[in-house]
């Protein structure tokens, strides 16, 4: 099943064009590295396909629902119930605890308290963090943060995760943790996976690699592990 | 260039530099903040200024009329009780001698325009002039009251019913030359016609907008007092021999003065012992006044810091590339410096007109309460401009010298990353010394007050002690997050709500400068509220308890406590007869002085009821009770009652012996009990009134209280004393009530006023901090955003932050008050007006106050939340 249909996709600031007729797909569980020099288009691709951002032309679909046209209201819904995201800088809310931020989406999306508690441990588990849940978000090292944004990304069991430079803040041996954990839960839940990168070590994990420059999807090859 | 290159004009250029680039283009970027920072800082000068230009102005309304006819005297002659007889001015002129003295006889006598009586009190100013118009050889030229200049005659010389005003008057009135006025003097109705309109003179004060200058032989007959005087004025004429003189008059009437009982003082000296009995209030209005630039300057520290974090990476480069901490801190001062300047002018042109409009609320009050004053022309003398100007200055420094050592303090290295410090003052979360200071703060409640030698008492430990514990609220406040916090997170069923709690459960400065500004703002008018509900009710109780007549009748002017007008006998002994009434009580009242204090002397009756006599609110009641207990002897010391201010003010108790100066000499009253009273914190001694019939030969009465027949139709009666006495003002039991209520809210209205400039100002700044916080949460926006918060659900999370916030201020506020209200009422209070009051926290107000401000808050909050959403994210590309 298609997760994630991006057809034509363009997008312009001040007359400026970032992506040019962008077009691409991924299946269900399928995982893609977005690769490219910065200021080739790859973060605003992001911010539409995660509804943060508008594209000017062409459609985007997830899971069989088109983003065009939907409304503020809409696209905050979707991006409660089917698609997350991971940051090179975690973004975890700083005043919250740990489990409060892998909790928080859960209340976004209105879920009750008795169900949030069962579902809570089991999700803090599946990340290896279950010694530090109660940790405030500056108390946790890189590794942790990112295990903690990449649990608070599962809690809605979305249908696509965008993750943005990922490993990008992290030393390699974390970072290597982090991959293989975002590989195992993508694979044991169906997850599709678009990973923004620089680090051509990302593409292990992944099946394909999309190339970007100024703008345009140039090259679309299947990884080779 | 190495740090050796540096040389005297380096530092300089570099401080425009950040001046011209940093700063101003800051500000210029940011117009609309620009704007609210000035204004705040204008508002809180403008309050200050007005209140001290308007309290000055009311001061000196206060003035010997004859100073702006005849210009200021030398010296003033008066007696210590009642009037003095025009045989003085013999004695006067034979102890003078040869000295080239002018001698003035001043007659004053209190009227009501008819029409008006309770809003219109007139002073009829009786002098001799003909010796007015040979004043300019005494004065270098005196105004001209009749003839050509004034558009008179000299054909009112003795007559009764005409007199000269001033262009204020005849402006205030609308009225010209030749044109009659109906005044009520005493408890008769005149047609008074106007002689002339005494032109203004630049050299000299305006004459007051409510003089009428008479004649005194027609003064004296108009007003029942032949051949008697007020006072008596002395002028020594100019020249080389001028000082000689004034010392040789001086010493004469020493001790002319002294042998008689009377009082030889300058204008000055008058002036001044006058206008001290309203020093308290003044000052107590001057500190409120300070209130709104107190919760501006919390308010200014809070933007300036918030433009710190701002602007945290450029100042991160500035230092990168070799600006030192000090350029840094000093570029910030500079800002503090030129906003202040700014806001300051501002301020002082608002202030300016501002004061128009409280001069006559402040007059009104003064007029009410301590002496006879106009409503003066305010001027703002170079004097204020430079205090206020400095005042706006040192409060702007003051607000940017931490957000200074702040900027300072940012190192270099973060440059690269966006700074996630929230600021504020770090000794705000310093609550063991909140704890120390509110200790410290009740103890100074109990240094005893210091007495100045012009015989005032100011109640130091009581303001040290209300300063003391407003700064232990600012750091107590922070103690409050997180209860509140866990209150706010409590269920968690809305995400927002429990979000905006996690932010109070690890406070940045910025929430503890908002919550301690609220607290301040909130702390000082709740406490102010407390005490005018203290005063209401006790001021209630004591109406209750002391109006228990029918009927009140008194002669038109009573509002003011400087009223003279009196009712003759024969009014009130023919009131007395009419029929329906079955009793009154009657009350002369007169001003006396010892030594330079003046007080009210009354001399009561109380129409051999056994009852009546308990409707005073006794503080210490007389041991021998029953209506006649101020009768009951017939030789020294005779038994007096006094008010709680005259017993303060002269140090007395049950027990103590007054020396009681009366027309008919000096006599011994012993005090047999104290009682409250709310009326006037001059002071007042009650004995019986055949005693003041006999040493004052007078048998005229200034107010009754009329008790009516059982059943009697009480409208109808008094409708039936008006027709027959259309020169008094008779009230129902009801309405003068109503009216003491009314009187006592106009008194209060300018506090009123000045309390909710200070919430909405605290409200406005809680808006900005809160501005100022989302600014520096952007990527956490950014993150909410991605997660799929709305727009609406991050401003619900704003405005609950907002509210908790708008909370934290209100408790921490409302807690601050109860100790306030303690010390304004059982310190402050008692202290400054010797008025006992009952502690008395108006919960319903309270409650509207916490509905309106939570409400107000998180409406801002929601509005600042709702703008801020759509901020652009950080971009990490």
């Amino acid at each position: 099943m298609i997760a994630l249909q991006v057809s034509k996709v363009t997008k312009s600031y001040d007359k400026d064009p970032v992506l040019r007729g962008v077009s691409f797909s991924l299946e269900a569980g399928e995982r893609a590295a977005l690769m490219g020099p910065s200021g080739s288009g790859k973060s605003t691709l992001l911010n539409c396909i995660g509804g943060i951002d508008r594209p000017d032309e062409g459609e985007i679909t997830i899971q069989g629902r088109s983003l065009k046209g939907m409304d503020e209201n809409e696209l905050c819904q979707i991006r409660r119930s089917m698609v997350s995201t991971v940051f090179q800088f975690f973004h975890l809310l700083p005043t919250l605890t740990a489990a409060e931020n892998i909790e928080f989406p859960l209340q976004l999306s209105g879920m009750e308290e008795k169900e949030r508690r069962e579902l809570l441990p089991s999700l803090i588990e599946e990340v290896g963090l279950s010694h530090r849940s109660h940790a405030m978000p500056h108390e946790l090292s890189g590794g942790e943060m990112q295990r903690v944004a990449i649990a608070r990304a599962l809690s809605i069991r979305p249908k696509l995760i965008l993750a943005d430079e990922p490993t990008g803040n992290l030393d390699s041996a974390t970072g290597e943790i982090i991959l293989d954990l975002l590989e195992e839960l993508s694979e044991r839940h169906g997850i599709a996976m678009l990973l923004v990168t620089h680090s051509p070590g990302v593409t292990r994990i992944c099946d394909r690699t999309l190339e970007m420059q100024d703008g345009v999807l140039v090259d679309q090859s299947t990884a080779v592990v | 260039m190495g740090a050796s290159d540096s040389n005297s004009e380096r530092p300089a250029a570099i401080g425009r530099l950040l001046w011209s680039r940093i700063i101003w283009r800051h500000w210029r970027r940011e117009p609309r903040l620009t704007f609210v920072l000035v204004g705040i800082l204008a508002l809180g000068v403008a309050v200050f200024l007005a209140v001290r230009l308007a309290n000055k102005a009311a001061v000196s309304g206060f003035g010997m009329f004859t100073e702006s006819i005849a210009g200021e005297s030398d010296f003033i002659l008066r007696p210590r009780a009642g009037t003095l007889q025009v045989e003085v001015l013999r004695q006067l002129r034979d102890e003078a001698g040869a000295v080239p003295v002018g001698i003035f006889p001043v007659l004053e006598v209190s009227a009501a325009l008819s029409e008006r009586p309770e809003n219109g009190l007139l002073k009829l100013l009786g002098a001799d002039l003909v010796a007015l118009q040979n004043a300019g050889t005494y004065a270098g030229g005196g105004t001209s009251v009749s003839g050509d200049s004034a558009g008179g005659d000299d054909s009112i010389l003795g007559l009764p019913d005409r007199g000269f005003v001033g262009a204020a008057f005849a402006k205030r009135f609308g009225m010209e030359k030749d044109e009659q006025l109906s005044v009520i003097v005493n408890d008769q109705i005149i047609d008074f016609t106007i002689a002339g309109v005494v032109p203004e003179d630049p050299n000299r004060p305006a004459v007051p907008d409510n003089l009428v200058l008479m004649d005194l032989p027609g003064l004296q007959k108009l007003s029942g007092l032949e051949g008697q005087l007020t006072r008596v004025e002395l002028r020594i004429a100019p020249g080389t021999q001028a000082e000689q003189n004034r010392q040789r008059i001086g010493a004469a009437m020493w001790d002319l003065a002294a042998a008689h009982g009377w009082v030889l003082e300058t204008p000055e000296d008058r002036k001044s012992s006058v206008t001290q009995m309203s020093a308290a209030f003044r000052l107590n209005l001057t500190i409120l006044s300070g209130l709104a630039l107190l919760v501006g300057i919390y308010l200014i520290m809070q933007a300036m810091e918030a433009a710190v974090v701002k602007r945290r990476a450029e100042i991160a480069v500035l230092r990168s590339l070799g600006v030192t901490p000090a350029q840094i801190r000093a570029a910030w001062l500079w800002e503090g410096l030129i906003l202040g300047v700014v806001g300051a002018i501002a301020g002082i042109i608002l202030g300016r007109l501002m004061a128009v409009g409280l001069v006559v609320a402040i007059s009104r009050t003064v007029n009410t309460l301590y002496y006879e004053t106009t409503t003066s022309a305010v001027t703002l003398e170079t004097g204020e401009m430079a205090f206020s100007l400095v005042f706006g200055i040192v409060a702007s420094l003051t607000a940017a010298l931490i957000p200074a050592r702040e900027a300072s303090l940012t190192a270099p290295a973060q440059s690269m990353r966006q700074g996630g410090q929230g600021g504020g003052l770090a000794l705000l979360r310093n609550w063991p010394l909140g704890l120390l200071l509110l200790v410290a703060g009740i103890a100074f409640a109990f240094v005893p007050p210091r007495v100045l030698a012009s015989g005032s008492i100011v109640p130091v430990g009581g303001y040290v002690a209300a300063v003391v514990l407003v700064l232990s609220a600012s750091l107590l406040i922070g103690l409050l997050f997180r209860p509140l916090a866990s209150l706010l997170g409590r269920g968690k069923r809305d995400a927002m709500r429990h979000y905006a709690a996690s932010q109070l459960r690890r406070p940045e400065g910025r929430h503890r400068l908002t919550a301690a500004g609220l607290a301040v703002a909130i702390g000082m008018s709740a406490a102010m509220a407390i005490l005018v509900a203290s005063f209401e009710s006790t001021l209630t109780g004591w109406i209750q308890q002391l109006l228990k007549a029918d009927i009140y009748v008194a002669a038109a002017g009573s509002n003011s406590v400087t009223n003279e007008n009196t009712l003759s006998a024969v009014t009130w002994q023919e009131l007395e007869k009419m029929e329906g009434i079955a009793g009154m009580d009657k009350l002369r009242r007169y001003k006396v002085s010892i030594g330079d204090n003046d007080f009210f002397l009354g001399g009561a009756d109380y129409n051999d009821d056994p009852e009546r006599f308990l409707q005073l609110m006794w503080l210490n009641p007389p041991k021998v009770k029953g209506p006649n207990s101020l009768e009951v002897r017939e030789t020294e010391p005779f038994p007096g009652w006094i008010s709680e201010s005259l017993a303060r003010r002269f140090s007395l108790e049950v027990g103590s012996e007054i020396p009681l100066p009366t027309p008919d000499g000096t006599k011994r009253i012993e005090v047999t009990g104290i009682f409250a009273e709310y009326g006037n914190e001059t002071g007042t001694l009650v004995i019986a009134r055949n005693l003041t019939r006999d040493w004052f030969q007078d048998d005229r009465v200034s107010n009754m209280a009329v008790y009516a027949d059982p059943g009697a139709d009480i409208d109808a009666l008094l409708e039936q004393i008006r027709e027959a006495f259309p020169g008094v003002v008779a009230r129902s039991n009801e309405n003068l009530k109503a009216e003491s209520i009314r009187i006592f809210h106009q008194t209060f209205a300018v506090t009123y006023a000045l309390e909710a400039i200070a919430v909405i100002i605290a409200v406005a700044g809680l808006g900005l901090a809160l501005a100022g916080l989302l600014l520096e949460r952007r990527g956490e926006l950014t993150t909410l955003k991605s997660l799929g918060a709305t727009r609406a659900d991050i401003a619900r999370a704003s405005m609950w932050e907002g509210i908790a916030l708008a909370g934290a201020g209100l408790v921490g506020g409302y807690l601050l008050s109860f100790l306030l209200g303690w010390i304004l009422i059982f310190v402050i209070n008692p202290q400054s007006f010797g008025w006992t009051l009952s502690y008395r926290v108006p919960w319903l107000s309270f409650i509207g106050l916490a509905i309106i401000t939570l409400i107000t808050a998180g409406a801002v909050a929601w509005a600042v939340g709702h703008r801020n959403a759509n901020l652009p994210g950080e971009r990490e590309e």
